[in-house]
């Protein structure tokens, strides 16, 4: 039951996710929804496998192992890229900007 | 000390905070803690990864990831903050701090869906840059915090700054509230970074 309940959520998540990259405005907002989205989606669909499969607890480990992976190294990647967005000079759509203030 | 004019307290107060770090930078882990620290990480990761327990492939992994920690001990546990017994400190790690960590970051991380998910729909953005301060100093716990924020609801990390004895964070922000630098700091950080000055420095 809750492997589903979890499987749902998952799915309905990077659906939310996939949405928002077509809808937001900018570059930095769109990073928002691909990475909350992309990260919580994959981690909850990655315990629903965990609970689904009959398995010996070592390949289970694996698979915590992947999310641990995931939830490091998303939020890097997408600071890189929000960054690397920056300095190549796309401007935010922001109302106050205190970025552009210290870096003219 | 109510005596002291406001300029000298000031300035009182940054140099006991400078002499606080340069004591934390003088007491780091010694090697050989740090040496079987990274060991015994290292050493987990190739049994999972491996997924055997055959007596051949656990001698070689603990030959290599010996070799690999002993050039590698300063990596990763050169910013741990020494306190008391070492053996106490991985207990309290292991069964206080980090439970209270994953706790604290999947209830965020659920709460940051549904937010994306209610702004896609509804499109009520109000997006803005913000720079806040924090105390945190070293480059492990700086990663950490910065993941954190980027995973935390409605938040996510530019740039970070080092200028002398502080640091800066860069947060785009999708929904402004304030623009204050205290307030600010105390609603993205939250109680991440009062976790984080526990380990790290």
């Amino acid at each position: 039951m809750i492997d589903v309940i979890l499987m749902l959520f998952g799915e309905a998540v990077m659906f939310f996710g996939a949405l928002g990259i077509l809808r937001f405005p900018d570059v930095y907002t769109r990073l928002h929804a691909a990475t909350k989205c992309d990260t919580g989606g994959a981690m909850s669909i990655i315990l629903a496998l965990i609970l689904i499969m009959d398995a010996p607890g070592v390949v289970r480990a694996k698979f915590l192992v992947l999310a641990f992976l995931i939830a490091m190294i998303n939020p890097m990647v997408s600071h890189a890229i929000a960054r690397g967005a920056y300095k190549y000079g796309v401007k935010p759509k922001v109302v106050v900007d205190m970025y552009a203030w210290d870096n003219p | 000390m109510s005596r002291v004019p406001f300029y000298l307290k000031e300035r009182l107060g940054t140099l006991r905070e400078r002499v606080l770090r340069e004591e934390w930078e003088a007491s780091k882990l010694p090697s050989w803690e740090r040496l079987v620290l990274t060991w015994a990480v290292l050493m987990a990761f190739w049994v999972v990864v491996s997924g055997s327990f055959i007596i051949n492939n656990l001698a070689l992994g603990a030959l290599v990831t010996l070799i690999i920690a002993a050039f590698m001990r300063d990596l990763l546990t050169e910013d741990i903050r020494r306190s008391g017994n070492i053996i106490e400190k991985l207990l309290y790690f292991a069964f206080i701090y980090l439970p209270q960590y994953l706790v604290i970051m999947a209830f965020r991380l659920l709460e940051s869906n549904l937010k994306v998910a209610k702004n896609v729909i509804f499109m009520d953005i109000n997006p803005g840059i913000v720079k806040i301060k924090t105390d945190l100093h070293s480059d492990t716990g700086l990663t950490i915090l910065a993941n954190s924020i980027t995973l935390t609801p409605g938040t996510l990390t530019l740039d970070v700054k080092k200028k002398l004895d502080e640091t800066y964070l860069y947060v785009h922000w999708i929904d402004l509230e304030t623009l204050n630098r205290e307030k600010a700091g105390e609603k993205i950080k939250g109680d991440i970074e009062e976790w984080l000055k526990k380990v790290f420095w």
